[in-house]
């Protein structure tokens, strides 16, 4: 008997009604593969979502991308270890080196006291014109006002540190900290702003001040405590960093996020592996059922690829239409899989409240708004793990059927 | 067993756009310990006929009564009780199952029945032995002939001493020489056990063992002779 | 087996092998999984509790009803003293301890810093915290020394100082007036917890007392209970001590760090909807094999009803088959992630990432879960349970089953 040469098109019609043959396993196959489709982008863009909400919290907490001080300073964050301001090479590498933000900024703990209290703080001296850029705080000013020029003699805090020291917008307090020969140098500033932060513990420590009136206060002139830089993406930050690292003096030290915090360098780098993980994991309890089926559909059509090998149809096309049949399943149910997610994501975009955790989730860097994030890397990923593997977990079964002794099939009833 | 009356049974069937008539008013009446053979050709209505005295399906008018009991009348549980206690089936095939033994295929109805598990195996071995498979007992069905699984399959219908048994072309896939021992087989138990035996059938060697002999033909009897 | 109806069940089971296997191997793979990450959830959160627990705030506390929202210094408990020791005695517990706390700008010679300064009941702290045990340096405070100080190890690296260098600080005190005084450096603790080991500094109470015209008064009466599960019933003996008194309230471990039981709360949730999703899909593959079988064997359950058994009786049968392939995949895979968890907590358990994020809970840099009952029990149970409810349609599809449709099935 002559061989026959069957064209994709016919093989693909077969794969397409065999599939149809059992419906009911079908669709039971399909509603297993959609749930897991589903489950495996559904549950990612929320972790995602959560972990960049924890990134970004964190980098504007830093703040920035990278940071450039004093080699002692991360360690011992006193007025002693200073930097003088940008000069020379580094400014205008700094100027030059294309779209981002820099500032430089005095960062190092006083004491605050109120008529009532006095409470440990981070007193930090901005440059008012860029600090919307690096930590956000202007923008989160809820009475009176932000800091208006580098020589604004105002002070700015945390509402949550308002209420702890019984004081509010327009009283004084006053702000002692230390200079560089250890002498307690102390200031009565008047509060013009109070801002309100996503984590609560910011709220509570992190007070703002004029740049140079602080320099003034601690008999700092002309030096600084780090020059922070923020690009647009803080995923992608190597080359810029390339490019100033050739302009940095050897008594400097600059350094990106992800090594002055380790915890979000981790975070950063565990969500990729996490969401392999949880993909695989998912398919591997949908492998079961995958090979179940095919294995049940192959065993009811014994006789009839007995009766095709007979008529002449090649091995090698057996395989590939069941693998076709296969690979059906899995794109319809990839396709409801992704739909579903797509249509129960989209609702959540405007934030899931979950304020009922919100302690819990300021302990670990989240807000207690969640957003999704639904990325395309994820999305292709799920979707080509599912695909390959699938595949992958079809050909055993396939090359089975397509191995079976003609005579033997057929005599099967 | 008191007396099986059918009257006026009439049974229609629709298969896509046909109408196919299964019994046309139908009367009869089968006396305790007869040994009946309707005969007829394929949709005649002996199986359905066969089928309604079993309750297996339900007349869509007439009546079937077997002594006060208007069978065509009972629920379906009763309907399950009657064949599980009083009434043995024997089929053309599909009768065992086939990961149970034929020991086991005969225990099976009987736990079902509610007998205990000592008198079980014992009652399940002599039935075996009385139609002629000793030393078969532990065989699966797909390791017996065709002539024994259809003798597991009267030892079964028949191990609870029913007072009926309804055979549906239980030769049709035998040879002569199996379709005789069954036959022998049927005719003994009627004679010894008392049993009455409708055997549904359009094979020769079967009707020339019936002392009646019913023809049927689309759904209405057309001769009922003794012979 | 006498029963017929088991034997039956059981071999149907095994009339397509290879498609029991799979189905087990669902159970199986998921029962492991679960087995191995409930214990390691569980090991983790009862020491995350712990840990964060003994290392400062204890179980209760009892305090001035407006301290826990507004911690100032007049926010005060008068006589604290005298108060623990009553209660000490009244509960019977040796584990109960006075603090009052306060915050002053210290200086060594070098550096100044900002710190939280608690003045403690040195006899009785160790019994309710773990860090006087935890001192690097030196040594901790002796009972009613006057003038001693042990600070945190980032502390004492920043103000660069040594046990034995003295420290000068300056607050104010109860009645707004100046607290200052020099005290002498006796020991460095390291908790591994940042925030205490960067800002914390501990003097005796009476000390506290003097140099911040505290008189009596105090701020807290820290209790730690035996064990974390004893503590409900404390709470309630402490509370039907105190009966109607109003000036004191007594605060439950959940409101004085409420971060770590939604922290607990939240990793749980998102934990069980994982969970949940794995146990869908091995419900899918059961129901999808069950649903098959019955399909295939309905000539022969056609039999079985002209035999006169009722329908019932054939669900029956396919809820005991469902149930022995589904306690063979609980044995198997109990037994299977036991053995794993086991193997693990002996070796324990950490991936790239897990020390950064460890630190943060106050967990130990590589994990070892804990083996339970409950954890070794609750997955693979509630996968039974999907597994048994999913048998149930095609069992209820057998009721709608005439003989005769079944016999005329091919």
């Amino acid at each position: 008997m002559a061989g026959f040469r069957l064209h994709l098109g016919t093989i693909l019609v077969l794969s397409w009604r065999n599939l149809w043959r059992n419906h009911r396993r079908t669709y039971i196959m399909l509603g297993a593969i959609s749930i897991g489709v589903w489950a495996m982008i559904f549950m990612t863009a929320l972790m995602r979502g959560m972990v960049d909400d924890m990134l970004e919290q964190g980098i504007r907490n830093l703040p920035g991308h990278i940071q450039i001080q004093h080699p002692g300073f991360l360690d011992d964050p006193s007025v002693v270890n200073s930097i003088p301001e940008p000069a020379g090479e580094l400014l205008s590498a700094l100027n030059r080196a294309g779209a981002m933000r820099w500032a430089t900024r005095i960062k190092l703990p006083a004491v605050i006291a109120s008529e009532r209290e006095s409470r440990g703080i981070n007193l930090v001296g901005v440059e008012p014109d860029a600090e919307a850029d690096i930590s956000g705080i202007p923008a989160q000013i809820s009475a009176g006002r932000f800091l208006e020029s580098n020589q604004d003699q105002g002070l700015v805090i945390g509402a949550r540190l308002a209420q702890r020291l019984e004081t509010r917008l327009g009283k004084r307090v006053v702000v002692m900290s230390q200079d560089p020969d250890n002498n307690i140098s102390e200031r009565g500033f008047r509060i013009v702003g109070i801002y309100r932060a996503e984590m609560p513990a910011l709220e509570e420590f992190n007070v703002y001040a004029a740049r140079d009136t602080l320099q003034e206060l601690l008999k700092i002139d002309g030096l600084v405590s780090q020059i922070i830089i923020v690009d647009e993406n803080y995923r992608d930050i190597d080359r810029l960093y390339r490019k100033l690292k050739q302009s940095i003096p050897a008594s400097l030290e600059m350094k990106p996020w992800y090594e002055i915090d380790s915890y979000l360098a981790a975070m950063f780098n565990m969500m990729d592996g996490f969401v392999l993980v949880w993909v695989i994991i998912i398919f591997l309890a949908l492998s079961f059922g995958l090979v179940n089926t095919l294995v049940m559909a192959i065993f009811e059509r014994v006789h009839e690829i007995g009766l095709i090998q007979a008529l002449g149809m090649r091995p090698a096309l057996i395989v590939y239409q069941i693998l076709l049949e296969s690979l059906l399943l899995l794109l319809i149910g990839l396709g409801i899989g992704n739909s579903l997610a797509i249509l129960t994501i989209k609702p959540l975009e405007s934030g899931l409240d979950i304020s009922m955790v919100a302690e819990g989730m300021a302990m670990m860097g989240a807000s207690s708004t969640l957003y999704p994030s639904l990325t395309l890397y994820d999305m292709v990923l799920a979707n080509t793990v599912v695909i390959i593997l699938g595949i992958l977990t079809s050909i055993l079964p396939a090359w089975r059927a397509a191995k079976m002794d003609p005579v033997q099939a057929l005599n099967t009833t | 067993m008191s007396a099986i009356h059918c009257h006026q049974l009439c049974k229609t069937f629709t298969q896509g756009d046909a109408v196919i008539t299964g019994l046309d008013h139908v009367d009869i009446t089968i006396e305790e310990g007869e040994f009946v053979c309707l005969s007829g050709p394929s949709g005649s209505g002996k199986t359905t006929l066969l089928n309604a005295i079993g309750g297996l399906d339900t007349p869509d008018s007439g009546e079937i009564r077997m002594g006060d009991i208007r069978i065509d009348q009972l629920d379906r549980g009763s309907l399950a009780d009657m064949r599980l206690h009083h009434i043995g089936f024997v089929f053309q095939a599909y009768n065992l199952i086939p990961v149970l033994s034929a020991q086991e295929n005969v225990e099976f109805v009987m736990q079902v029945q509610g007998v205990a598990a000592e008198k079980r195996a014992h009652k399940a071995a002599a039935i075996l032995k009385e139609v002629g498979l000793e030393g078969m007992e532990d065989r699966r069905p797909a390791q017996l002939s065709g002539g024994q699984q259809q003798r597991v399959a009267v030892a079964r219908a028949i191990v609870s001493h029913p007072d009926l048994v309804l055979a549906d072309e239980p030769t049709a896939n035998l040879d002569s020489v199996a379709a005789d021992h069954l036959m022998g087989l049927f005719s003994e138990l009627n004679e010894h056990h008392r049993i009455t035996f409708v055997i549904a059938t359009h094979d020769k060697r079967v009707m020339s063992y019936a002392r009646r002999l019913i023809r049927m033909q689309d759904g209405k009897i057309i001769s009922d002779e003794a012979q | 087996m006498k029963d017929i109806s088991l034997r039956l069940a059981w071999r149907n089971l095994w009339r397509h092998g290879r498609r029991t296997w799979l189905t087990v191997g669902a159970m199986i793979f998921s029962n492991t999984l679960l087995v191995f990450s409930i214990s390691l959830q569980f090991g983790s959160y009862e020491m995350m509790i712990d840990n964060s627990l003994q290392a400062y705030s204890g179980h209760l506390q009892l305090q001035h009803p407006r301290y826990l929202d507004e911690p100032k210094m007049r926010s005060a408990l008068s006589d604290v003293a005298a108060s623990a020791e009553r209660l000490r005695a009244e509960l019977g517990l040796t584990s109960i301890s006075a603090r009052a706390a306060g915050f002053v700008l210290a200086s060594s010679d070098e550096r100044s810093y900002g710190l939280q300064i608690f003045g403690v009941d040195a006899k009785h702290e160790p019994l309710v915290s773990t860090l006087p045990g935890l001192i690097e340096q030196g040594r901790y405070l002796a009972p009613g020394a006057s003038a001693e100080i042990v600070i945190g190890s980032v502390l004492a690296r920043n103000l660069k100082i040594e046990p034995g260098d003295e420290l000068s600080f300056l607050g104010s005190g109860f009645d707004d007036s100046f607290a200052a005084g020099v005290v002498r450096v006796v020991g460095i603790f390291k908790s591994g917890i940042a925030d205490l080991d960067r800002s914390m500094a501990q003097v005796n109470l009476g000390y506290f007392q003097d140099a911040f015209a505290m008189q009596q008064r105090g701020h807290s009466i820290v209790i730690r209970a035996p064990h974390i599960d004893a503590v409900e019933q404390l709470q309630t003996r402490v509370t039907t001590l105190l009966g109607d008194e109003s000036k004191v309230a007594l605060r439950h471990w959940d409101d004085l760090q409420p971060g770590l039981k939604q922290a607990i709360q939240a990793d749980m949730t998102s934990a069980w909807f994982m969970y949940i999703v794995l146990i869908v899909l091995v419900a899918f593959s059961v129901l999808n094999t069950q649903l098959m079988s019955v399909l295939e064997r309905t000539r022969e359950f056609g039999t079985m009803m002209a035999l006169g058994l009722k329908p019932s009786r054939l669900a029956r049968l396919v809820i005991l088959e469902t149930g022995m392939m589904t306690g063979l995949g609980l044995l198997l895979g109990i037994t299977l992630g036991a053995l794993i968890t086991w193997y693990v907590s002996q070796v324990g358990f950490s991936y790239p990432g897990m020390a950064e994020m460890a630190v943060k809970f106050n967990l130990p840099e590589r994990m070892y879960p804990a083996i339970s009952l409950i954890s070794l029990t609750l997955g693979p149970g509630i996968v039974a349970f999907g597994s048994l409810l999913a048998a149930i349609y095609p069992a209820l599809r057998l009721n709608r089953l005439l003989p005769i449709d079944a016999m005329r099935a091919v």
